[in-house]
């Protein structure tokens, strides 16, 4: 049975998630009828734990084609919700993968995985 | 289900069917609603292998695909999905990242249609879907148009073209760069995808014609004009066909770079033209030019006769008798005359074959010698057209060259058949300045030749004018003669002296044209030649039965009728079957009728009647030889030929009493009948001597003015009502008679 939304219920604490993007998801279901952002954020909550594990995972193997390819997911699913800080981070870290440009990266890569788990943690807050 | 089909489902229902492929589970999800909200119908898979996979159930009207994905990737997906049959053309968006340069070019050679750069304004990509949509369906139509144009270029055997000029110093020497459709290779007779060039098409024209159209094609080029023409080429299997073409010059930018247009195969188009053209100038049936074409030709070289001022001819050929042909052998007997005439005629003058259209063209002074010709006017006429004589003689030469001609028997439907032809010299412009004079006065000229017998040739001299236009109007009213019951039978009885009575009657046909009575003399010998006797002969059977019925049923008349026929009526199969019809319809038994021939046509015939004759005596018509004495009988035939009676020529009997040798030829055709066994009878007895006479050598039965003339039925029952029963005549009882019984009836003498 679908819960319907209320806008308070469904959004996360305001500051999270940018509030346009936030806007666009809830003009996809303007009564909230069919519980859809709760839906969306809860698939994003999923996908954001998988990827920031995947990109570990291959952090620690070398496998910087892996980590490209969590980054670009994660890019753009972030920027659809409205973590937009994190999609940012995650298109960085995919230019800075591609083109070899690994100085800067660890660090990049630190903040990435920092804001991931924060934009995680706000969203599990229910 | 195809492209084509899918995309008009589309647009019918409104609901596009949409695979969307994405590994990343939130931007599936998002895509998915957004699009749902906007109207389509979303299936989704989470990467390229799983899309595949679900393809042929989902039967997607368009595929969203992901750029990056792990193992197989968007392009690869791209790849496989183009390869399966049915999705070759299928409308597939491609979603890239935003800085993404790579993918765009990898997208559009993966075989992508589209790129969109992913963005959360879900309303772009509705947009976008919807554009592509609509662009697939637009192909499609235009796939589908391209075929039916195609299609119907290929019925109609056309096919399309374009040439770009060479670029100046190109290597082509000028000739430039040709593109023939499928459809143009095909009317060519070549194979799609052959590839021709300008060089390889000028060699497919005949050689002499080549030139000329290179120098055509060069003046049109060069000034940029409307190309429209016809060019005879040779197929590559030998084949000719007669093409045509129709192009218009392209511009780019202002500038001339070459010509699109089409051409087609025409040539069954052309041959049937050409084949109208033929039957509209020529008689179908000999192939001689017909009187269109006469007239034509006429008039040209009657322009030119004047102009140069030399002398021209006409020649009017009527055939003789040529409805003797089409009467006893048939029509298609006729034909067959009529088509070996032709081809004698055609012989006899310089006979060109062309058709005669639109201007002669002037191919040097003596270009109106290609007019000459024979042409058939029509039925059993032709006209020998001579453009150009130095004189009478000569016109005559060709006439009698004409008459010699058709001396040789033709032969048809197995048959030998003599025919002979008139012919009228008309020349110009001594007998006509135009072409209706020259026709009239030919052809009263060929009258003139007809009425002096025939088989000449006759030139016009203005004093003959008046006989032949009579004899036409006759000829014209006899055929309605009968129709107009113009024609009657007299009668005039044919008498026994000794008993005083009538024993038959000899029918002469009369013609009443108003109150006016034509004389046989005037109408039987045209009837013979127009061969109008046959129907005139047969009338007078069926007349002569008639009247003996009356004559019957009136005063008990059981003689009779005899019925004159010429020779050519004996000849016919039918004319048994025709007298026995006559006297079965109206119930008279075969012998009311009888026959009479003349002794020279009989002996003239005498093989071919002589069948008749049997049969004829078989069924009980007896048969009397007219003019008997005057012709060349064979004695031996005569005395196994089945005939019943003389009449003994009225030559004979008018010197009777006179000359002692009448009466000697008398008695031997007395003689003659008696040893037969055959009945004689004397013709044109006037007076009582020669009644006397013919008695006394033995003849009893007689026929003459002495009695009466020929008589109308009516007045014929009345002569006898008021002459012979009554026995109130000079001649009755004028003769003594041997048998006791017949003095004294005569003596017995009057009764009221």
């Amino acid at each position: 049975m679908q819960t319907p939304d209320s806008p308070d219920a469904a959004d996360p604490r305001p500051g999270l998630l940018d509030a346009q993007a936030l806007a666009r998801l809830h003009e996809l279901d303007p009564g909230g009828q069919a519980g859809l952002v709760r839906r969306i954020l809860a698939t994003y909550a999923q996908s954001l734990q998988r990827l920031l594990a995947q990109l570990a995972a291959a952090r620690a193997a070398g496998d910087r084609e892996g980590m490209r390819h969590a980054a670009h997911t994660l890019k753009s699913s972030s920027a659809s919700v409205g973590a937009l800080e994190l999609s940012a981070l995650c298109a960085q870290a995919e230019a800075g993968l591609r083109d070899g440009d690994t100085a800067a990266l660890p660090a990049l890569l630190d903040r990435l995985c920092a804001e991931g788990e924060r934009i995680l943690a706000g969203l599990s807050v229910r | 289900m195809n492209d084509a089909a899918r995309a008009q489902d589309a647009s019918a229902d409104g609901s596009a069917r949409v695979l969307l492929v994405d590994d990343d589970e939130v931007n599936l999800m998002l895509t998915a609603i957004a699009l749902r909200e906007r109207g389509f119908e979303v299936f989704e898979a989470g990467d390229g292998a799983a899309a595949l996979d679900r393809l042929d159930r989902v039967a997607p009207d368009i595929i969203v695909l992901d750029a990056l994905m792990p193992g197989m990737d968007g392009f690869e997906a791209c790849r496989h999905l183009r390869q399966r049959s049915g999705y070759a053309q299928i409308p597939v968006l491609m979603l890239t990242g935003l800085d993404d340069d790579a993918s765009i070019e990898r997208a559009y050679s993966a075989g992508a249609t589209d790129f969109f750069v992913k963005s959360t304004q879900w309303s772009l990509l509705a947009g976008r879907l919807r554009y592509l949509l609509r662009a697939a369906r637009t192909r499609v139509e235009l796939e589908r148009s391209k075929f039916r144009l195609a299609r119907a270029q290929d019925l109609a055997r056309m096919g399309s073209f374009d040439w770009r000029r060479g670029p100046v110093g190109a290597d082509d020497r000028g000739l430039g760069q040709l593109w023939l459709s499928p459809e143009a290779l095909r009317v060519l007779g070549r194979n799609v995808g052959e590839r021709l060039d300008v060089r390889a098409l000028l060699r497919m024209v005949g050689r002499s014609q080549r030139r000329g159209l290179i120098r055509m094609l060069s003046e049109v080029v060069a000034h940029n004009a409307v190309l429209a023409t016809d060019v005879s080429v040779n197929l590559y299997d030998g084949r000719p066909r007669i093409i045509h073409v129709e192009a218009e010059a392209e511009f780019e930018h202002g500038q001339a770079v070459g010509y699109t247009g089409v051409f087609q195969d025409v040539t069954d188009r052309r041959v049937a033209e050409d084949r109208i053209r033929h039957l509209a100038n020529f008689d179908a049936l000999t192939g001689l030019p017909n009187r269109r074409q006469l007239i034509w030709r006429t008039e040209r070289a009657l322009e030119q006769a004047r102009r140069l001022n030399h002398n021209a001819a006409l020649l009017l050929i009527d055939l003789d008798r040529f409805k003797n042909v089409n009467d006893t052998l048939g029509h298609a007997a006729g034909d067959e005359l009529l088509m070996e005439v032709a081809r004698r005629l055609r012989a006899c003058v310089r006979h060109s074959e062309q058709v005669m259209e639109g201007a002669l063209e002037a191919a040097g002074a003596r270009s109106h010698r290609t007019l000459e010709a024979v042409g058939r006017l029509g039925g059993d006429e032709f006209v020998a057209l001579l453009p150009e004589v130095a004189d009478d003689a000569d016109a005559q030469r060709v006439a009698n060259r004409i008459l010699d001609s058709l001396r040789d028997p033709v032969l048809v439907a197995g048959q030998e058949c003599f025919v002979t032809a008139s012919v009228g010299i008309a020349m110009f412009p001594r007998d006509g300045l135009n072409l209706v004079d020259l026709m009239r006065n030919s052809d009263v000229a060929m009258y003139a030749a007809k009425s002096a017998g025939r088989n000449a040739a006759q030139a016009y001299s203005p004093h003959l004018g008046g006989r032949g236009r009579e004899k036409i109007e006759l000829e014209t009213h006899l055929h309605k003669a009968i129709e107009r019951h113009e024609l009657v039978l007299y009668y005039q009885p044919k008498i026994d002296v000794r008993a005083a009575k009538m024993i038959g009657a000899e029918a002469l046909m009369r013609w009443q044209r108003g109150s006016q009575l034509v004389p046989p003399g005037d109408f039987i010998p045209l009837a013979e030649e127009t061969g109008l006797i046959v129907p005139l002969s047969e009338w007078a059977v069926r007349e002569a039965a008639r009247q003996a019925r009356i004559w019957q049923q009136s005063f008990g008349f059981a003689d009779s009728i005899a019925v004159n026929l010429p020779s050519r009526l004996f000849e016919r199969s039918d004319l048994v079957d025709k007298i026995h019809q006559s006297v079965t319809e109206y119930g008279m038994p075969h012998r009311a009728i009888q026959l009479e021939i003349t002794e020279n046509n009989l002996m003239k015939d005498l093989h071919n009647v002589s069948l008749s004759l049997h049969r004829l005596n078989e069924i009980g018509v007896e048969i009397s030889i007219d003019d008997f004495g005057t012709g060349y009988s064979s004695l031996a035939y005569l005395t196994t030929l089945p005939i019943s009676e003389l009449k003994i020529d009225r030559s004979f009997v008018r010197d009777l009493g006179i000359t002692p040798q009448s009466s000697a030829v008398v008695s031997a055709i007395i003689a003659l009948a008696r040893s037969l066994g055959l009945r004689v009878i004397a013709e044109g007895v006037e007076n009582l001597r020669q009644m006397e006479v013919l008695h006394k050598l033995g003849c009893t039965v007689m026929q003459g003015f002495l009695f009466a003339k020929a008589l109308p039925p009516e007045e014929l029952e009345a002569w006898l009502q008021q002459t012979v029963l009554p026995r109130k005549a000079p001649w009755i009882g004028a003769v003594t008679d041997v048998e006791p019984g017949a003095v004294r009836m005569l003596a017995s003498g009057t009764s009221s």
